[in-house]
């Protein structure tokens, strides 16, 4: 097997819920040694996060963590005992990147800010995700993912118009701010690569989600206006490019829904040939652009009454063999069991794990030819690896370890 | 604006052929120093076609979303794709470069003589990145997308919507945003530097083959473990989480017409004391200072008990009775973190993302005066974001580019 492209780059992680656990899940897919270091009094609730195999959460059954956890060491220590932070510190002196998303402060208060990281290991690279930032007035209030979509504008942004906000039916916050903590991890490397120099990263949860609303700030600065105001947000209408037909439509069947755009007047003229040319769509108001967008409540029920008989994935296909941007809106059994490209692409794989048994895991993307990430192992039982990375890494002796844990030190 | 100091990629080159799907990729890593120089055919990237535009104005160069997407690149104009000389052209440019990002439909490139293996014969350090929708193979590698339609394949636009009882019949809702882009967008910068990384070792340059359906795919939290456990698909709710099962709402309306993100209220009996002293301080939940209410058991809403449903209750009235914004920072103040559901710009009113300088300002055709939008998405101590030039006009740098190539 081809070397791991991040082979060799040790992670102290320190993370847990979602956003920091997303960032180092990329590391480890792509074969960086990622250690958890988890702490049996504050144990990461994703631990006893649903969906759990068996009746009660055991620490080590949750099928949340294990998505998000996979590829990962664990280490149990007691960072509250002075014996435990100094076998931390050790582990930080082995390490390459030091990444947790606490609330701000807290690992200050550790006595674990950048300058002592720096005093462990000079050329350390230290990531933090957090709600606000580290700096800013409001630095000590808190995040959820759904918090952050919420300050960011994303919220808002999913919805019909004169509704209450759909919102984000899952923390995409979370999977986002975990992005970008890995890359923002990655420059890091590269740059210590180039010079020796590592330094302090300090990434906002809800910075991260503002960035990704940029064409409506700036239609706001630069034109003045508000997403807030009559007809937005604008359901699955399109707002930029404005173009019309864009949405989703029901299909045959309970809750089953296709979603197609005509992106120009050849699309449109192509979706027209495939629903067979009816009376309706001859109609001088649907010839241009300007006049589907202002006859869209007409065009939209048009298209809804001819994709109502059909069947998602045979008009998915109709439509795409016409030209016409089309693709049935996925669930995740959608996706496991009748989504052919991820299937024939090998999206799914198969890892044993101590206590939940034979385990399904999506795949590793994007797909580098040379030196692909790999799926190496099931999340880690709570603290599976402490005596390896003690006993292997730090050179601790079986009787240190021993004593450690008699003390207290390794829980 | 941090000045004399350098961004980690400086000193890389980035050759950039993307429209809307890519862009966001280049952006990433021209606003950290890489030099990205934009390649565009004479009409211009599609991207910048796509308003708002500056005063509703179309133009090559007055497309806000090009403008958001494209900062701290360089624009050459090349008719690769029908003209042999500015093909060749390209190919030299891609030989001055450490990175080729594109997002050419499968089979494109190859077809103009500029697949991977014809560029990386003499070019072994090389590193290729192609984003697409699906991938460059398997049946549907050819299909078409907006992004509407990727994150409807996808999966995350199943997961956001309605109660049935909210808004009857309602789809499965599409967060705007261009958040199926932005998403392929994470992952390649994700694939460009590790492939980096194993290039700063080997000096090997490779292939890397970024299907934004698998990006959008691995980025439904929940969605997917619920059907890896217990084969179950979790449901749409109004301004919540999808889940297993019926949970409690989020979203509160407030006085001043905006909205209340609320959750979590009573978990603990630490904050549950702040929040039940804070609510009838101003008259609301007198009765929380009955003994049915001491317990945090019965206060958990996903118990179904008659205190739960009457401290959501007590909630909805304390919110409609206040701006949101007050409920946000008094949450916030007694540990709770709620939030307000703002439009994008009015993001821009707290002062908080001031005092980070978060907010930069650009400039470009058709503006007197500089305008704010979104700058840093992480602060580097060493290595700072930077912008160093707006959004390039169509063609700018085309003079200074190719006489660097003869």
């Amino acid at each position: 097997m081809a070397d791991l492209p991040l082979a060799g780059v040790r992670v102290c992680d320190l993370t847990w819920i979602i956003a920091g656990p997303t960032a180092t899940r990329v590391l480890a897919d792509f074969g960086a040694d990622v250690i958890r270091v988890e702490h049996e009094q504050a144990v990461d609730a994703i631990r006893i996060g649903r969906p759990i195999v068996g009746d009660a959460p055991t620490l080590n059954n949750s099928g949340f963590f294990n998505y998000f956890n996979r590829n990962k060491k664990s280490i149990l220590l007691n960072a509250r005992h002075p014996d435990g932070m100094a076998i931390l510190k050790r582990l930080i002196a082995q390490s390459d990147v030091v990444i947790e998303n606490f609330s701000s402060g807290v690992l200050d208060s550790w006595g674990l800010g950048f300058a002592e990281l720096k005093s462990i290991r000079p050329d350390i690279i230290y990531c933090s995700i957090s709600g606000f930032g580290h700096s800013g007035r409001d630095q000590e209030f808190t995040t959820w993912g759904p918090t952050a979509q919420a300050l960011s504008g994303l919220t808002f942004m999913s919805g019909l118009p004169g509704q209450p906000p759909a919102g984000w039916g899952f923390s995409y916050m979370d999977h986002t701010a975990g992005y970008y903590g890995a890359i923002a991890v990655l420059m890091a490397l590269h740059h210590r690569n180039r010079t020796g120099e590592g330094q302090y990263i300090d990434i906002s949860q809800v910075e991260a989600g503002i960035i990704l609303t940029g064409p409506a700030v700036l239609d706001a600065t630069v034109n003045g206006r508000s997403w807030r105001r009559e007809g937005m947000p604008p359901g699955n209408r399109a707002w930029e490019p404005a173009i019309a037909p864009h949405n989703a439509y029901p299909c045959r069947g309970e809750d089953r829904w296709i979603a197609l755009a005509a992106t120009n007047d050849a699309e449109w003229q192509a979706l027209v040939r495939a629903m067979d040319d009816p009376a309706w769509a001859e109609s001088p108001r649907f010839g241009t652009n300007e006049g589907r967008l202002a006859n869209q409540d007409e065009l939209d029920a048009h298209i809804g009454d001819w994709t109502a008989a059909c069947e998602e994935y045979e008009l998915m296909a109709l439509l795409q063999a016409a030209g016409v941007p089309a693709a049935a809106c996925q669930h995740a059994g959608d996706r496991f069991e009748r989504d052919p490209q991820l299937a024939a692409r090998g999206w799914w794989s198969h890892l044993h794990h101590a206590e939940l048994g034979d385990c399904e895991y999506d795949g590793i993307t994007p797909r580098l030819m040379t030196t692909p990430g790999t799926l190496r192992s099931a999340s880690p039982i709570l603290g599976e690896h402490t005596r390896e990375v003690l006993c292997e890494l730090l050179g601790m002796s079986d009787q240190a370890i021993e004593e450690a844990l008699a003390a207290g030190v390794l829980m | 604006m941090n000045g004399g100091t350098e961004g980690p990629l400086t000193g890389i080159r980035v050759i950039e052929l993307c429209g809307p799907l890519g862009q966001l990729a280049g952006k990433l890593l021209a606003d950290m120093g890489a030099d990205v120089i934009k390649v565009e055919p004479p009409e211009g990237s599609s991207a910048r076609t796509i308003g708002p535009f500056v005063k509703d104005v179309p133009g090559p160069n007055r497309s806000l979303n090009f403008w958001y997407h494209n900062t701290n690149k360089r624009s050459v104009v090349l008719d690769f794709e029908r003209d042999g000389a500015d093909r060749a052209r390209l190919r030299a440019l891609i030989g001055t470069a450490d990175i080729l990002l594109e997002d050419m439909a499968p089979g494109t490139m190859a077809s103009l003589g500029l697949g991977h293996d014809d560029l990386a014969r003499d070019h072994v350090a090389l590193i290729h990145c192609a984003l697409t929708p699906f991938g460059q193979d398997g049946p549907w590698a050819q299909y078409r997308v907006t992004d509407l339609v990727a994150l409807a394949a996808g999966g995350p636009m199943r997961m956001n919507g309605y109660n049935e009882e909210d808004v009857p019949g309602a789809p499965p809702i599409r967060g705007h945003g261009d958040q199926g882009y932005n998403t392929a967008c994470h992952f390649a910068a994700i694939g460009i530097l590790v492939a980096l990384f194993h290039r700063d070792r080997t000096g090997q340059g490779q292939f890397i083959d970024a299907s934004m359906h698998e990006a959008l795919s691995c980025t439904t939290e929940v969605g997917m473990p619920y059907w890896f456990y217990k084969r179950t698909n979790v449901i749409r709710q109004t301004s919540r989480h999808a889940a297993a099962h019926r949970t409690e709402p989020w979203y509160y309306p407030s006085r001043d017409g905006k909205g209340v993100l609320m959750f979590g209220i009573g978990r603990d009996n630490a904050s549950w004391r702040k929040i039940k002293e804070w609510f009838q301080s101003e008259g609301f939940g007198l009765q929380f200072d009955e003994p049915r209410f001491d317990s945090a058991q019965a206060r958990q809403p996903g118990r179904g008990s008659a205190e739960a449903a009457e401290i959501v209750e007590e909630a909805r009235r304390f919110f409609a009775a206040h701006d949101a914004e007050f409920s946000y920072r008094g949450g916030q103040e007694r540990g709770q973190s709620w939030g307000v559901v703002y439009s994008p710009e009015e993001t821009m009113q707290d002062p908080h993302w001031h005092d980070r300088g978060f907010f930069v300002e650009t400039t470009g055709e058709g503006i007197d005066a500089p305008a704010l939008m979104p700058g840093a998405p992480y602060i580097f101590s060493a290595t700072p974001w930077q912008l160093r030039r707006p959004a390039p006009r169509l063609g700018e740098h085309s003079h200074e580019i190719l006489d660097a190539l003869t």
